[in-house]
This record gives structure tokens, C-alpha cells and sequence, in this order.
């Protein structure tokens, strides 16, 4: 078996996880981990500068809905990331490589293990290629075009 | 004195951008009296030999449109860089890699069997393919290499400068022109048009509401767009947001939204993931269920988002 690591990165808002736990404990269990205030503060470009950078995965970890210090930057979040879903799959890129989670851990011990259940999953999407190859054209698409 | 040589040579380009040269009207005739056109090959009869004779930096400035995509247009892009002090991409093509870019989302392969054999009006019944080299009659003919993706310029040679647009508009190629004639030109790698993005010029922003929120995507071609109001106010993907402003607004004043083709704005490098950000930003809905609701309206967002631009897109750049 080849010994692929996916490469996560992890955005977390400041203000539902990990709070109560020493951040520099915490970092050293998780590779790639940003912790921020409020997650609504992620631009889509941020999250594609992170697969620019070698990432295969990125996964954001919010507040509750309805539970923003700032009001809605989980709900804005939530809106980016569906959207930018959307333009990965056409882009012929797996929509599972960025993923969100709205929810609360103050002492941050679901964020390791919500990167190692990503990485398992990204095991199985395999790396992320960088300038990513075009995808085939399907015999089904040549026929929906009219080809023979 | 010698008067200053330019060349002003086409790629992969439709010509539109050659026509944006002569929109100038009769400055082009001043243009041609103070500069020595070197090459131009849609409207003079010079030959590339003429170029490769001269010496490197000899040409002052090159005007090069159209994307690269195979080994011709590679070649011709090196020998003008070499005898050329100053470079400037001009176009869409040049600067983003344009409409050809969104070959990029097909593979070659798949390009020459929908050409050569898929395509309902293709009778092929020996199953030729283009080839880089064919002897016929003892002779040996060539074709240019048709590389495996869509390159903008600055993929293949060192640009000093930008100018965009499908097709630049006459009064940013006069400016440009003048800025080299009259040497004013700004710092190299400057994109010679405004910095700020389409909405700051538009005259459609007054008409927006203090807090845009869309729950719906409507198709330009699905509803009759009011001709005075914000296209993101009607729930119509318009890119002004995050494209540079410059154009003219071609498109807005005929009613049609903004596609993209000056790229992104200044100190921005992808301009579809900006615009996911302030689109995201205006679609009026919080359960996940209603987001996509609103979201899956949006037909084709690869193709929408980098109509102009996916050769330099942060998900489909050239290879590093």
C-alpha cells in the first residue's frame, strides 16, 4: 500500500472550538490547523489558495447556526462554501475535498479527529493534482452532443 | 533619427484585437508616422524572416494578441520577446487565455476525436489525424504541435505589460501607445487600464438596493432585464463585482451583465473565486436546503466564472 498522507487544512472558529484548551497543545496534534475569528472571515480565495499550496483537503469548522458571536459569518460561510462546491464539480474536481461543520468544542478534541475522519476520506479521492488535468470526454457526453 | 519599431502580431486570436488597432481611427495614422511597423500580419505583407534577421531588443515595443496553444504561436511569441524591449499582452487571450482557455476543460485527445471522428458531421473512413510531420511524394510537410492545454502569454514569455478587453477598447490602445511613444509608461507587469472593478463606473449602482439579497438566478436570456437596474438587484450573474473596470461597459449598455473579460481587479489573481465571495455573500438564505435551492439555478460556474480567464485560474494554472 503506498503511504499517501492527505494534506488537510483546518480553519476553526476561535469562538466555539478549542477555546478552553492551550491553542499551542492543541496545534501540535493537528497539522495545517488556523485557528480564526469567525469562520465568515474565509474568502473563497483563501480556501483556493490552500489547494494552490499543496493541499487536498480543506475543511472549516464553524459556530452552531444561529449561534454567531459576530451574527452571521457561519451562515456566510456556509453559503461560500456550497457555492464553491458547486464550482469544483465543474471544474471536474471532487467536491468532497472542502467540507464545513457547524458546531461547538470548547476543548477542541473533535478537531484531531474530524481531520483524521477528512483525511481517510481524501485517501480515498487521492491527491489533489495541482493545475489539475482535464477530465475525459464520457461516451455518454459525445452521444448528448450529437457525436456518433 | 530612426524612427521606433513596433510589431503587432497575432496568436491563437479570432482578429477582433487586430480590429481594435485599426478602431482607432485616424490616430493610426499618426501612429504609422511616427513608428515603423515591422511586422503585422493581418494587414501588412511582412515576413516573419524579416524579424529573425534583427537585432535582440532591436523592436521597442511588440503588441502580441491571442492565446498559445501550439508550437507555431510558441515560436512566434520567443522571437518577439527576443527582438523586443518591451512586450505587452493585448487582449483577453493574451493576458488570461480567453474563450479558447475553456478548452482547457476537455483533454486534446478528446478535442481531435470530436474533430477528426465524433462529431455527427465528420465522414473520416480512414481515421486521419493531423501529424507534426507527413512525407508526401518524397516530401516531408509539418504542422505545428497542438500542445495539450490553452497558455496565456505569461506562461510562455516574460510580459511587461497588460492591456485587456474582448477586445481592448480604442481609448485604452490609444493610451497605451501614447504611454510608450511619449515614455510614461507605469512600473513593469502594470495592466494599463483603471484598477477599480466594473461596479465603481457603473451606471446601474445607484439603482441598488443598500442590502442586495437575491433568492433567486435567472439566465439573462429568461427574463427581460430592466435596462436601468443593478443585474445582481435582478437576480442576474453579473461579474462586474470583481471584474476590472475599463471596458466602456460594451456590454451593460446594450443590457447585457458584465462576463468577465477584463480579469480580475488589481492585487487580485482569480477572479471567479472573488466573485463566489460576493456572490455568496448577496444569496438570501441561511438552511442548507434553501442555499442550494438558489445555488443549483446556476448553470455551468466553471464556465461562467472563468468564461475569460481559466488558463490562470487558481484550480487550472499552468503546472508549476
Amino acid at each position: 500500500m503506498s503511504e499517501y498522507k492527505p494534506k488537510v487544512v483546518c480553519f476553526s472558529c476561535k469562538f466555539g472550538w478549542g477555546y478552553l484548551t492551550d491553542e499551542a497543545t492543541l496545534s501540535s496534534e493537528i497539522e495545517n490547523w488556523i485557528p480564526i475569528i469567525c469562520t465568515g472571515k474565509i474568502d473563497a480565495t483563501h480556501i483556493l489558495n490552500a489547494f494552490e499550496e499543496g493541499a487536498d483537503g480543506v475543511l472549516i469548522l464553524g459556530c452552531p447556526e444561529g449561534d454567531c458571536h459576530y451574527q452571521d459569518g457561519n451562515y456566510e460561510v456556509k453559503k461560500r462554501v456550497y457555492l464553491l462546491r458547486a464550482l469544483l464539480e465543474s471544474m471536474g474536481i471532487e467536491k468532497g475535498r472542502i467540507k464545513i461543520e457547524l458546531a461547538t468544542d470548547p476543548e477542541g478534541k473533535r478537531i484531531p479527529k474530524l481531520v483524521k475522519e477528512m483525511s481517510k476520506e481524501l485517501i480515498k479521492l487521492g491527491p489533489s493534482r495541482k493545475g489539475v488535468v482535464a477530465e475525459k470526454m464520457t461516451k455518454e457526453a459525445i452521444k448528448a452532443r450529437g457525436g456518433k | 533619427m530612426a524612427k521606433p519599431k513596433v510589431a503587432i502580431c497575432w496568436l491563437g486570436s479570432c482578429g477582433g484585437c487586430d480590429e481594435a488597432v485599426v478602431d482607432i481611427n485616424e490616430v493610426l495614422l499618426s501612429v504609422a508616422g511616427a513608428v515603423d511597423i515591422v511586422i503585422w500580419p493581418v494587414a501588412l505583407d511582412f515576413k516573419y524572416d524579416s524579424v529573425r534577421g534583427m537585432k535582440d531588443s532591436e523592436i521597442v515595443l511588440s503588441v502580441i494578441n491571442g492565446h498559445v496553444r501550439n508550437s507555431e504561436q510558441e515560436e512566434i511569441a520567443r522571437l518577439l520577446r527576443e527582438k523586443s524591449q518591451i512586450v505587452l499582452a493585448f487582449g483577453t487571450c493574451a493576458c488570461f487565455g480567453g474563450t479558447p482557455g475553456l478548452a482547457n476543460l476537455t483533454t486534446k485527445e478528446d478535442i481531435f476525436n470530436w474533430v477528426y471522428r465524433d462529431a455527427p458531421t465528420v465522414v473520416n473512413p480512414k481515421g486521419n489525424y493531423p501529424q507534426t510531420r507527413t512525407r508526401v511524394d518524397g516530401k516531408e510537410l509539418t504542422l505545428p504541435e497542438f500542445y495539450d492545454r490553452v497558455y496565456a502569454l505569461k506562461d510562455i514569455i516574460d510580459v511587461d505589460y497588460y492591456l485587456p478587453g474582448c477586445p481592448p477598447p480604442p481609448y485604452l490602445v490609444m493610451y497605451a501607445v501614447s504611454a510608450v511613444l511619449e515614455n510614461k509608461l507605469p512600473p513593469k507587469g502594470s495592466t494599463l487600464a483603471p484598477q477599480r472593478a466594473l461596479c465603481d463606473s457603473c451606471k446601474r449602482n445607484k439603482s441598488k438596493p443598500v442590502s442586495l439579497a437575491i433568492s433567486e438566478i435567472k439566465r439573462i436570456h429568461e427574463v427581460e432585464a430592466s435596462p436601468d437596474t443593478c443585474f445582481l438587484a435582478q437576480g442576474i450573474i453579473c461579474l462586474g463585482p470583481a471584474t476590472r473596470d475599463g471596458c466602456g461597459e460594451a456590454c451593460m449598455n446594450i443590457n447585457i451583465p458584465c462576463r468577465g473579460c477584463f480579469g480580475p481587479v488589481e492585487g487580485i489573481a482569480d477572479s471567479g473565486a472573488k466573485f463566489v465571495s460576493a456572490l455568496a455573500s448577496i444569496i438570501d438564505a441561511q438552511s442548507e436546503g434553501d442555499i442550494a435551492k438558489i445555488v443549483d439555478q446556476f448553470m455551468d460556474p466553471a464556465g461562467y466564472l472563468y468564461r475569460f480567464s481559466l488558463p490562470i485560474s487558481t484550480l487550472r494554472k499552468k503546472q508549476s
